[in-house]
């Protein structure tokens, strides 16, 4: 679930390249015209996106209206001729993967199918490993943990596949200390899998031996980096590792690895029963399939609801979230993908669509699809100070921008909201975010620098006029006890 | 506490990483001893002639400079091979990379975000740019973030003058702080830790680079160091408060690139600026490592390592490094003579030389002998054998003993570590003999602890088990056991057997008493019985085996040259005068003299033979003296001279040269050193040839030697070396008894074992 | 002033000196030659002479104890000679004697420079060599 990287990734296209990654800071959204042409697709087969029939829904127990256990899910369809879709081939698998353009749910948006090609390597005797990533720590995200509640055995049933695709021996899966419940009801389902003999020995029947492991970590946001996640599953300090060697080479234990997101795992059986063109089908050309969309803040109810990708980002809250708080015309702006992609001024919201490329050429990204609303009644300044304590002490201290820099950003960041500041500080805090985005280990560094860009690209004006209000403040007679400037140390 | 993981796991990166060491390239004299750690396919291709070697390099362009390297090369190295530094403070030559400073972070033509270059392999075609304004951007960035929460305390901090942090912000740093602390909130502060005597922490310098902790779990073999928190609050340390038990933990002083970690014996005495600097030879264990001394105003200041690929790489012992306060205690500074009432008491030269003369002419010269001690330099060893062999005495011996059975010293091959240091490296098995090297050479078994990690080095272990920091088969603990392996009957001997490159590394200490005869040729046995296993299936037939591990820095001078080993013959002779030069091991006591024995001391310090002299000559420790000492290897190197010797004291040489004027026809022709090397060249050649290793092969004619005699007999006792635990090391020589950082080290090793913190 | 004054002051200099050879014996120690009333003699044996025919400034002297010979020094002057020899009094000690009280130290001349009885400040420095002392010297 970790969190809008795409441009670690070695292959990432121009499609997926960091938003504002130009350096050169610009006031206001602007399309981004490289990945404008390469996200607009020639001859648009679709034109409207959504709503999803339910017919068409994946995720048929989001809300635990029914049996969560084998029983109830085996009623759902899950588990249904796994045996024939194992039999098929992991050739077959990683095809339909590839046909249905999967991309990774975590947030990277790396295509699925081509990931999962990377570990069909000659093997050179060690084992591979499949890791779950199901440490949902982003803030606004809720949809992993739903699946796990309310659907673990689709969760189960994708790992025998996705395993079966990169002849991964094991899957680990990485749960988020906090999450109690899910946890439990994992690990009964993984009991009850065994039990049924779909998992372990001779899975599903198929001659494949598979083991499933739950994985509780102790609930820190940077365990969600795959390295650190890796890191902590082996036993150390959650801490990410360099890349190269990429994950695929040198995971865990020393073995090729894949770790991939809970929701993409998930939805891997539906691809393989009901084909690839059917989840191509779905949204945009190259964003293409379903998604959970998790709607927060703002909004009259909020929501987990699978969508059709590249809904409009108004019509997904006005139809699913009962609209903004005291109307449309009240919203102030929109994190579209989870805490750490930038912000989205009003302007922007009226007529993006939800999916990676239409995000990324606003310079933002689809991360999680968790959809934060702000309306004009918050405080948004305080919204990404609040965002900024949050890296701050998620921050895992390996390497220096991210462990120096957050900090700092934060200590500026909570003067902003006082207006406790110097205008040329709002450009400083730009430059900083910058110094910090790209020259870290991890992509916690970039996700920490992004709000912090996108309040600074869209609500300098709000900042400014912070700043000059508490000048007048000050001036006025009644000064407050830090009016006075320390010096520089 | 969990310590960072490096990439060890990342064979590829692994080998280029010991392979293409900058620095070593730039130390090595020599070719041909760069081979290190593993890749065997690797190395062989690079000893060929470059014309021959299947050029599988990878080229590409460091700031538009043009450079083929190996597959698995680093940027960074790749750089330094063109001569291009780039900034670090995480990377260091010999530990993992761990990429955490980000201060080396390049820019790479096509690729999005700079590169942490310490960790980047090398690609194809790559277009590096060391220089532009990304990369300095990037740079200024990292250093503006090290500094915000970093102590400006320089004019305070010892590493000021040698602070990477001070030296690169100078270079990449802006000239003003853009951190304003509007709230007084203050900077980042963390509570000092005590870690031992040895090393101070001032923990609100560190810039968390993390090389303390690498170091003192991939060198050192320690896991005591890690980092505790996360974010702003992460912090290095113990975790619990308690001592860095190592005998190598001097090094992270070095290593830190900031002064979160200074020498505790050093702080506050000197600035880096006003001390000169002497490279020398270190003395306190066989395997002299090189050091710089560094001096201020005639007096030792501190000891740093010297980078030595054959010997020491750049590590030294926390003995070599922090035993110098005991050149300034416990000095013979005066002459001194007993006087009528049979006291000692301070004399002028002339009066010492007189007196002295006087009673060695009295006595005929078989009634003479002479004792060294471990300390002694090859030049005053020749002077002393000259002088005493022209009074026509030739009782000459060491205080360290060597069993004389067989051929015992005549053959050189046999008390040499003949595979060399460096020989560690190459090898897959090494049995160890009696001898606890941990504690014997810490440098040595650091080097065995990395090719144990590295190249699957097997090790082996006869005598009492200890902790060695890395795991061995223990084949027993007595000399049967090593007879039952030298026969081939051990449990162990056939596995040991296959092995293609052995080593057998026999600690001297477990040759002092009647025992040793039966260990030494026991293990020549066996070396020869590996040897022939292993030169079936090995091409190199050069190798060798059998190697001794000496404890004293002279012992192998003394020994080339042709002293006896051991104080045998002293106690049988009974002596009417005793010559100790150096000898402060108390081997020798009045109990072994005539009753009117005359004993002469000439040495450094006030210790166990000086308390038994008649007369008492200062001489020079090894940091005051132009001097040669011969390491276990048989490598001949220099001491220079640091500091002038205290008060009255004079060089060794010099002393017995004035002495031998005294005495009526002992005057010796030595007029200056340059005289004396030349008198050591016709003795033997190789003491003059600096820094190279004269090499000995004789271990046919050695082995035939004791496959002719009868077996000597033993006691089957324990092979039980004298150093096992940590205090044992601190205090093995005058002077580290004379110095008071080793008794506070003894001391808090004690405490330390008193703790539940303690490992052993 | 005449000739035949200074002739006479010459003449009487010598005479109260003892003689021409004991005169160029004062005239080396002291470069000086005087004749004035001998008004008191301290305890070092000093003899203090005042002649105010010379000029103030130089009409109170001092002839040193012979016993000094030219290893003379102004310290050896004793305090209460020293005030009157400095104007601070025009009563010799010997006109008006010293109040003696008990806290004053008796007067000592200043040693520094003579090889003997210097005094030498304690040093607050470590020395640089600890030198070993055999058991009976420790």
């Amino acid at each position: 679930m970790i969190r809008t990287v795409p441009s670690r990734l070695p292959l990432s296209v121009s499609s997926s390249v960091v938003p504002a990654s130009s350096g050169v800071w610009q006031n206001g959204p602007r399309r981004h015209q490289g990945t404008a042409a390469a996200a607009a697709p020639a001859k648009p087969k679709k034109t409207k996106f959504g709503p999803l029939k339910d017919e068409d829904r994946i995720f048929t127990n989001l809300y635990g209206r029914h049996d969560w256990k084998l029983k109830g899910a085996m009623a759902r369809g899950d588990w249904y001729k796994t045996k024939e879709i194992l039999l098929k081939g992991h050739e077959w698998i990683l095809n339909e993967v590839k046909k249905s353009g999967l991309r990774g749910r975590g947030g990277a948006g790396f295509p699925s199918g081509m990931k999962w090609s990377f570990m069909n390597k000659p093997s050179d005797g060690r084992p591979k490993y499949l890791v779950v990533n199901a440490d949902e720590g982003e803030p606004g995200t809720c949809k992993d943990r739903e699946i796990m509640r309310h659907d673990p055995h689709k969760l189960l049933e994708g790992c025998l596949i996705a395993g079966k695709a990169m002849h991964a021996r094991a899957c680990y899966i990485y749960i988020r200390g906090e999450f109690y419940n899910e946890a439990s009801n994992l690990q009964v389902a993984v009991k009850e899998a065994y039990d049924a003999g779909l998992i372990g020995k001779n899975a599903c029947g198929s001659g494949y031996d598979y083991d499933i492991f739950v994985f509780r970590g102790a609930g820190a946001y940077i365990c969600g980096e795959e390295t650190a996640l890796i890191e902590s599953l082996e036993g150390k300090q959650g801490k990410p590792r360099l890349k190269p060697p990429f994950p695929a080479d040198i995971g865990l234990f020393g073995c090729p690895t894949t770790v991939a997101n809970v929701e993409t795992v998930a939805v891997a059986p539906a691809i393989c029963r009901r084909s690839g063109e059917w989840f191509a089908s779905f949204g945009r050309e190259r964003n293409s399939g379903t998604k959970l969309f998790c709607i927060s803040g703002h909004v009259n109810t909020p929501v987990t609801v699978e969508e059709e990708m590249s809904i409009p980002l108004k019509e997904l809250i006005e139809r699913h979230a009962g609209g903004v708080t005291g109307g449309w015309d009240n919203l102030l702006g929109i994190i579209p993908g989870g805490s750490s992609v930038p912000l989205l001024p009003k302007s922007t919201c009226e007529t993006v669509l939800m999916d990676f490329d239409a995000l990324s050429a606003v310079q933002s990204g689809l991360g999680t699809a968790a959809v934060i609303v702000i309306n004009k009644q918050a405080d948004i300044i305080k919204c990404i100070a609040r965002l900024l304590e949050f890296y701050q002490h998620e921050s895992c201290g390996q390497c220096t921008p991210c462990r120096e820099g957050t900090g700092w950003l934060n200590k500026i960041m909570w003067r902003f909201v006082e207006g406790n500041a110097k205008p040329e500080e709002i450009d400083m805090i730009w430059e900083l975010s910058k110094q910090i985005e790209g020259h870290t280990i991890c992509a916690l560094g970039d996700a920490a620098a992004w709000p912090v860009q996108g309040l600074v690209r869209h609500y300098r004006p709000a900042i400014e006029e912070r700043i000059r209000e508490f000048q007048e403040k000050t001036s006025a007679g009644n000064s407050p006890p830090q009016l006075k400037r320390a010096a520089s140390v | 506490m969990i310590r960072p993981r490096g990439r060890m796991l990342n064979t590829v990166c692994s080998v280029a990483h010991h392979h293409f060491n900058p620095s070593s390239s730039l130390v090595l004299p020599t070719t041909t001893t760069r081979s290190l750690s593993l890749g065997q396919p690797l190395l062989q291709a690079a000893k060929q002639p470059p014309a021959v070697v299947p050029d599988n390099r990878v080229e590409l362009f460091i700031d538009d400079k043009r450079v083929l390297c190996e597959p698995g090369t680093t940027v960074l190295q790749a750089a330094a091979m063109v001569g291009v530094e780039i900034p670090r403070f995480c990377y260091h030559d010999r530990l993992s990379i761990a990429g955490n400073c980000r201060m080396c972070l390049v820019e790479v033509e096509k690729s999005v975000k700079p590169v942490a270059s310490c960790a980047m392999p090398v690609m194809k075609g790559m277009r590096v740019k060391t220089n532009s304004v990304a990369t300095r951007k990037a740079r200024e960035g990292v250093m503006e973030f090290l500094l915000m929460n970093h102590p400006l305390d320089c004019p305070i901090c010892d590493q000021a003058g040698e602070c990477d942090l001070q030296d690169q912000s100078m270079m990449f740093g802006n000239d003003r702080s853009r951190f304003t602390d509007i709230k007084f909130e203050g900077k980042r502060a963390v509570e000092d830790k005590n870690i031992g005597p040895l090393v101070k922490t001032i923990m609100t310098r560190c810039i968390h680079c993390t090389r303390c902790i690498r170091f003192a779990s991939e060198v050192a073999g320690v896991d005591d160091l890690g980092t505790t928190g996360r974010g702003g609050d992460m912090q290095v340390g113990t975790y619990v408060e308690k001592l860095f038990a190592s005998e190598l933990s001097g090094n992270v002083i070095d290593l830190c690139p900031v002064g979160a970690l200074t020498s505790k014996p050093y702080a506050f005495t000197a600035r880096p600026w006003e001390i000169r600097k002497c490279e020398t030879v270190d003395v306190m264990d066989a395997l002299g490592s090189n050091i710089v001394v560094n001096t201020r105003g005639g007096e030792v200041m501190r000891v740093l390592p010297r980078p030595n690929e054959d010997v020491n790489e750049e590590w030294i012992s926390d003995k070599t490094r922090f035993a110098y306060d005991g050149l300034k205690r416990q000095r013979l500074t005066l002459p001194m003579l007993k006087n009528a009432q049979g006291v000692l008491e301070p004399v002028d030269w002339e009066a010492a030389l007189t007196g002295i003369a006087a009673k060695v002419s009295r006595v005929e010269g078989r009634e003479i002998a002479a004792l060294v001690g471990g300390l002694c330099d090859v030049e005053s060893l020749v002077v002393l054998k000259d002088l005493l062999n022209r009074l026509g005495c030739e009782t000459l011996c060491t205080e360290e003993a060597f069993p004389m059975n067989a051929a015992g010293t005549d053959v050189r091959s046999n008390y040499l570590l003949n595979t060399k240091i460096t020989g560690v490296e190459e090898a897959d098995l090494v049995i160890l003999i009696g001898t606890n090297i941990r504690f014997e050479a810490p440098v040595l078994n650091a080097r065995i602890r990395k090719a144990y990690l590295h190249n699957n080095l097997r090790v082996a272990v006869v005598g009492k088990k200890t902790d060695l920091h890395y795991e061995y088969d223990h084949v027993g603990d007595t000399i049967q056991a090593l007879e039952q392996l030298a026969n081939g009957e051990h449990k162990l001997s056939k596995d040991l057997a296959k092995a293609k490159k052995p080593m057998i590394i026999v600690g001297s200490s477990s040759l002092q008493d009647a025992d040793g005869a039966a260990i030494l040729a026991n293990a020549i046995v066996l070396a020869d019985k590996l040897k022939s296993g292993s030169s079936s299936g090995s091409s190199d037939h050069d190798w060798k085996v059998l190697n001794v591990l000496h404890r004293h820095a002279g012992q192998v001078g003394a020994l080339d040259v042709g002293y006896t080993p051991g104080a045998g013959k002293i106690k049988e002779l009974k002596p009417r005068v005793l010559y100790m030069l150096g000898a402060d091991a108390g081997v020798v006591t009045r109990k072994d003299l005539a009753a009117d024995a005359f004993v002469i001391y000439q040495g450094h310090h006030g210790d166990a033979g000086a308390e038994i002299a008649d007369a008492v000559l200062p001489g020079a420790a090894y940091t005051e003296k132009s001097a040669t000492y011969v390491n276990t290897e048989g490598r001949a190197q220099r001491a220079n001279v640091a500091v002038t010797p205290p008060g009255m004291a004079r060089e060794d040489w010099k002393i017995l040269r004035a002495l031998s004027e005294f005495i009526p026809g002992a005057s010796l022709p030595y007029e200056k050193l340059e005289d004396v090397r030349h008198r050591m060249a016709d003795i033997a050649p190789h003491l003059l040839r600096y820094g190279a290793v004269e090499e000995a092969n004789y271990f046919k004619q050695s082995h035939a030697l004791v496959h002719g005699s009868k077996r000597p007999s033993h006691s089957g006792r324990a092979l039980a070396p004298p150093q096992t635990v940590l205090e044992d090391f601190y205090m093995t020589d005058s002077i580290s008894r004379a110095s008071r950082t080793m008794a506070k080290c003894i001391q808090a090793a004690r405490h330390h074992k008193t703790t539940k913190y303690s490992v052993s | 002033m005449s000739l035949v004054d200074k002739l006479g002051n010459l003449i009487r200099a010598v005479k109260q000196n003892g003689g021409l050879f004991k005169s160029i014996r004062t005239f080396y120690f002291t470069d000086d030659l005087k004749w004035g009333t001998h008004v008191g003699t301290d305890k070092y044996g000093n003899r203090y002479f005042e002649n105010n025919y010379y000029f103030m400034g130089r009409n109170r002297w001092v002839l040193f104890n012979d016993a000094f010979r030219l290893e003379y020094d102004g310290s050896q002057i004793p305090p209460e000679w020293h005030q009157w020899m400095h104007y601070t009094t025009d009563k010799t000690p010997i006109e008006r004697p010293p109040v003696q009280h008990r806290w004053m130290v008796q007067h000592e001349e200043n040693k520094t420079g003579s090889s003997k009885d210097t005094y030498y400040p304690y040093s607050t420095t470590r020395t640089k060599i600890e030198s070993w002392m055999p058991k009976n010297l420790r």
